[in-house]
C-alpha cells in the first residue's frame, strides 16, 4: 500500500508546464472535445505543445513552478510556504451524499487543472457563461496548492449524520474548546469543510478560490473566507505584523522524520487519515497601534526573543536552543517551550481595512497549524497561552476552527474518496 | 432600472446562432419514433391522472356555486397535490401543455389559500384550467422540430409579455387615478399592484432606450427631470403628500401607453428572451434582494417575486427545447423555481409580501443564496442554442 503511494508521488514529479494561455490556444485548435470535459476524473491529457513554443520565460522561477496536486500527503501543508493564501470554510446546503460527492469530483478536476496553470473552457456555445472566470489565463501556475479538510459538523451536525460518514469520524476532531479570553465573532467559527489555497501570486490564488466557490453554488456556501500574505527572503523565517519571526521551530520541508513525528496522523485513526493531519485555525486580531508604541524591550520580553535576529533570550542565533529560564515566564516562546509540544505552523498575516468602531487598522494573524494530534499538541498549548501569554495584551482571538485533513489524493481518486467508499 | 447590456444588442447577433439551432434538431425524428411504443401505456396512465384532476376541479366549481369556502379550499389543495405528483411526467411529454396548465393552476391555488379569496377570480381561473386539462387529456406527444419549438416558445412568451403589458396599463391607471384624486391610501395599494407587471417584463421595457428611465428611474439615476413610479413613490411614502404629483401621474400614463404600443410591434427572438430571463434574475440579485429598488415603500419583495415570475415565464416558454437538450437541467430549474417560490411565500402575511425592512439579515441571505442557485442553473439554459 505504502509503496504504491510513493510511486504515485514519483510519477508526479515532473510536471509539464503549460500556461493557461497555451492551453486555451490548444483547446481552440483541437476543438471542444479535447481535454476539457468536466465530468471525468483525471481527464486532463498531457498534450504536446502544438506550437512547439517553450513556455514564456517571464516572472520569477517560483511563479512558473507547479506543485503536484496528487501525492501521498496533500500539498500545502509542509510545502514551503507561498506568499499568498485564501482560507475559506464552506457549509453544505444539501443533505444528499451524492451531491457532496459530485461537488468533490468537480473540485478534484478543477484542482488538477489549476495546479498546472490550466483552465477549463467551453468554446462551443457563445451564449453560455464561460466555465473558467478567466483572470488567471495569462498567469503561470505560481506554485498553487489546494488543501482540503473536513470539520466536525461534516460528520455529525446536531446529532444528524447527514452524509453517512459519522462512523468514519477521525479520533481527535472536535470544536476547539472555549478559551478564557476568546472573543469569537461569527461567521469565523467552524465550518463543514475548509479549503486552503496558497500561491506565489495573489491573483492566481483568488482565481482558484473564486472558481471553487462558483462550482459549489447550490450545494455548499461559503461560511467565511480570509485572505493573507507572508513574505520572506529565501531561506529566512517570515515575520508577522509585530515584526517577529513566526515558525522558527518548523522542521524543514524535507525533514520527513520530523513531519512523521509532528504532522502526519496515523495510528488509531481511520485509514483515510493515515498521512493526513489536523488543521487548527485561529483568527487573531493584533492591536498594531498599541504594539507600535510599546518599547523594544517590552516587545522582546513579550516574545522572549530578540526582534532583529530572532534569537531566543540568552542566545545568539535564531535557531539556538530555547531556554525558558532565560526569559520572562510569561513570554510567548517560554510558554510554547514549556508545553513540551511541537506543531507545524503555517500562519499568514491579514489586513481587513479599518475597524469602523475604533478607527484602528484591522489586522492580525491568520494562524494555521498542522498537527497529528490536536488534543495533545494544540489544545493544551492554546490553553496555557490564553491564560498566561504576555502576547494577550496585544491580541485577541476572534475566530476558531478545527478540520481533519485527509491523506493525499491519488490520481484517479477524488477528494475525500476513501471517506465515502465502503471499506 | 437598467442594469446591463441592452437587449437590442442581443438581437443583432441572432444570426450567429441560426446554424447551431438547425443542426441541433437532426436527430429528433429518429428518437421520437422510438419512444412511441413504450409510451402508449404511460399515455393511458396520464389520461386517468388528468381525469382525476378534472374531477377535483369540477368539485371545486360546484363548491364555489354552493359558496362552501372550506370545500373550495380543500379541492384547491387536492388539485395542487395531484398536480405535484404528476407534473414531472407531463412536463417531459407535453411541455407546452404543461406550462399552459401551470399558468392557471398556480394562481388558482394561490388564490384559494388566501384568507378571503375572490370567487370571481377562482371561477375564471377554474374555467381556464378546465380547458387546459381537456387539452392535456387529448394531447399527442410533440414531434416538432427544434426550430419550430423555438418559434413556438417565442410566440408563447410574446403572448405573455403582451398580456402583462395590458395588465400594466390597467393597473397603472388605477394607481394614477388614485394619485390624481389625492387618495394616498388607495394610491399606496395600487402602487404595489402596478409594479408587479412592470417588474415581470422589465428587460423588454429596457430595450426601448428612453422609456425605462422615464418610467422606472430612481432619484439621481437621470440627468433631466425625474419622472415615473419612483418619483411618486417618494411623494407617497417619504414626503407624505401627493398634491403635486398630478403631472407625473399623467406622464406615467402616457409613457406606459407608449410602452404598450412599442411592445405590440416588437419582434422577439429566442436568445433575446433567454438573455432577458437572466437580466431579470440579475436585477433581483443586485437591487431587489438588497432592498435598494423600493427605497421608500420597501415593497422590494413584490419586485423580487415579479422578477422571478418573469424569468419563470421564459423557462416555461423554452421548456420544450430544454427537455430535448438537457432534461436534468429542466428538472433542476423546476426544483429551484419551486424552492424560491416557497421561500418567498414564507414572507407573506395574509396574501401580501412583508415590508423589506421586516426581514432579518439571515432571511435576506437565504433569499440571496437561493436566487444565486437558481440563476446559476438558469444561466445554463443557453444550452438550447447549442
Amino acid at each position: 500500500m505504502k509503496k504504491q503511494e510513493d510511486q504515485t508521488v514519483e510519477e508526479q514529479e515532473e510536471p509539464k508546464h503549460y500556461s493557461r494561455r497555451d492551453m486555451l490556444k490548444m483547446s481552440l485548435l483541437a476543438g471542444a472535445g479535447v481535454a476539457i470535459s468536466a465530468s471525468g476524473i483525471g481527464a486532463v491529457t498531457t498534450m504536446t505543445n502544438v506550437f512547439g513554443e517553450t513556455t514564456k520565460k517571464s516572472g520569477s522561477s517560483a511563479e512558473k513552478e507547479s506543485v503536484p496536486f496528487y501525492g501521498k500527503h496533500q500539498a500545502g501543508i509542509v510545502t514551503p510556504q507561498q506568499t499568498y493564501a485564501y482560507l475559506a470554510a464552506f457549509d453544505f446546503t444539501t443533505n444528499s451524499k451524492s451531491d457532496v460527492i459530485r461537488l468533490l469530483k468537480e473540485w478534484t478536476v478543477l484542482s488538477e487543472y489549476m495546479s498546472q496553470g490550466k483552465a477549463e473552457q467551453n468554446f462551443n456555445n457563445d451564449w453560455l457563461p464561460p466555465k473558467d472566470t478567466g483572470e488567471a489565463l495569462d498567469l503561470p501556475p505560481s506554485r498553487l496548492t489546494m488543501t482540503f479538510g473536513f470539520g466536525p459538523s461534516f460528520f455529525s451536525k446536531k446529532g444528524i449524520d447527514r452524509f453517512g460518514v459519522k462512523s468514519k469520524a477521525p479520533k481527535h476532531l472536535r470544536d476547539i474548546p472555549a478559551m478564557p479570553r476568546d472573543n469569537l465573532q461569527e461567521p469565523f467559527i467552524g465550518g463543514d469543510l475548509c479549503l486552503q489555497v496558497c500561491a506565489e501570486d495573489q491573483q492566481v490564488a483568488f482565481h482558484a478560490i473564486r472558481n471553487f466557490i462558483k462550482t459549489a453554488v447550490g450545494k455548499a456556501e461559503v461560511r467565511w473566507m480570509q485572505s493573507g500574505f507572508i513574505s520572506a527572503k529565501h531561506g529566512k523565517t517570515p515575520r508577522n505584523l509585530f515584526g517577529f519571526k513566526d515558525g522558527t521551530a518548523n522542521a524543514g520541508p524535507k525533514d520527513t522524520k520530523a513531519h512523521n513525528q509532528t504532522v502526519w496522523a496515523g495510528q488509531g485513526e481511520p485509514v483515510w487519515m493515515h498521512g493526513g493531519s489536523y488543521m487548527a485555525f485561529r483568527k487573531i486580531k493584533m492591536f498594531l497601534e498599541v504594539w507600535d508604541r510599546s518599547s523594544l524591550k517590552d516587545q522582546e520580553d513579550t516574545f522572549g526573543r530578540k526582534k532583529e535576529s530572532g534569537a531566543p533570550y540568552g542566545k545568539i542565533n535564531e535557531h539556538d536552543k530555547v531556554n525558558p529560564m532565560q526569559m520572562p515566564p510569561d513570554a510567548h516562546t517560554a510558554i510554547a517551550k514549556r508545553s513540551g509540544q511541537q506543531m507545524y505552523r503555517r500562519a499568514y498575516s491579514y489586513t481587513d481595512g479599518v475597524d469602523s468602531k475604533t478607527g484602528y487598522v484591522d489586522a492580525g494573524l491568520m494562524f494555521i497549524s498542522y498537527q497529528k494530534n490536536p488534543d495533545e499538541q494544540f489544545v493544551p498549548m492554546l490553553k496555557m497561552m490564553s491564560k498566561a501569554d504576555k502576547l494577550n495584551e496585544y491580541t485577541q482571538h476572534i475566530g476558531s476552527a478545527l478540520f481533519a485533513v485527509p491523506r493525499g489524493i491519488k490520481k484517479g481518486e477524488y477528494i475525500g474518496q476513501p471517506l465515502f467508499s465502503s471499506f | 432600472m437598467k442594469l446591463s447590456k441592452s437587449i437590442i444588442h442581443t438581437a443583432l447577433t441572432l444570426s450567429l446562432i441560426t446554424v447551431p439551432v438547425i443542426s441541433g434538431c437532426s436527430n429528433d425524428a429518429a428518437s421520437s419514433g422510438e419512444h412511441k411504443k413504450a409510451s402508449s401505456s404511460k399515455k393511458n396512465e396520464l389520461k386517468s391522472q388528468v381525469k382525476e384532476m378534472q374531477t377535483s376541479l369540477h368539485n371545486l366549481q360546484d363548491s364555489l356555486k354552493d359558496k362552501n369556502e372550506n370545500q373550495v379550499k380543500e379541492y384547491g389543495k387536492r388539485l395542487n397535490k395531484q398536480w405535484l405528483s404528476y407534473e414531472n411526467s407531463i412536463r417531459e411529454k407535453y411541455p407546452l401543455l404543461y406550462t399552459d396548465t401551470e399558468k392557471y393552476l398556480l394562481p388558482l391555488y394561490a388564490e384559494v389559500t388566501k384568507d378571503n379569496y375572490s370567487s370571481g377570480k377562482v371561477q375564471q381561473l377554474s374555467v381556464d384550467l378546465d380547458r387546459s386539462l381537456t387539452n392535456l387529456e387529448k394531447a399527442k406527444e410533440t414531434t416538432q422540430k427544434t426550430t419550430e419549438v423555438l418559434d413556438t416558445a417565442v410566440k408563447k412568451y410574446k403572448a405573455y409579455v403582451d398580456e402583462q403589458t395590458e395588465e400594466l396599463v390597467k393597473s397603472t391607471a388605477v394607481f394614477t387615478d388614485a394619485v390624481k384624486a389625492n387618495d394616498t391610501q388607495k394610491a399606496k395599494e395600487a402602487y404595489a399592484e402596478a409594479r408587479v407587471y412592470y417588474e415581470r417584463i422589465e428587460p423588454i421595457a429596457e430595450s426601448f432606450g428612453d422609456l425605462d428611465p422615464k418610467i422606472d428611474a430612481r432619484e439621481n439615476d437621470v440627468e433631466g427631470e425625474w419622472t415615473g413610479f419612483h418619483r411618486i413613490e417618494k411623494a407617497l411614502w417619504k414626503d407624505g403628500s401627493i398634491k403635486n404629483m398630478k403631472k407625473y401621474a399623467d406622464q406615467l400614463d402616457q409613457d406606459v401607453a407608449e410602452l404598450q404600443k412599442k411592445i405590440q410591434d416588437v419582434k422577439l427572438n429566442p436568445t433575446q428572451i433567454v438573455a432577458g430571463s437572466m437580466e431579470l434574475l440579475n436585477e433581483a440579485a443586485i437591487s431587489k434582494v438588497t432592498g435598494e429598488e423600493e427605497r421608500y415603500s420597501h415593497i422590494d419583495l413584490v419586485d423580487l417575486a415579479s422578477n422571478v415570475e418573469g424569468s419563470q415565464a421564459v423557462y416555461h416558454a423554452v421548456l420544450p427545447v430544454l427537455n430535448e437538450k438537457n432534461k436534468d437541467l429542466a428538472q433542476d430549474l423546476d426544483t429551484e423555481f419551486n424552492k424560491i417560490t416557497a421561500l418567498l411565500e414564507e414572507h407573506k402575511k395574509s396574501g401580501a409580501y412583508l415590508n423589506y425592512m421586516k426581514l432579518t439579515k439571515p432571511q435576506v441571505r437565504e433569499l440571496s443564496q437561493q436566487l444565486n442557485t437558481l440563476s446559476e442553473s438558469m444561466a445554463q439554459t443557453a444550452e438550447i442554442f447549442q
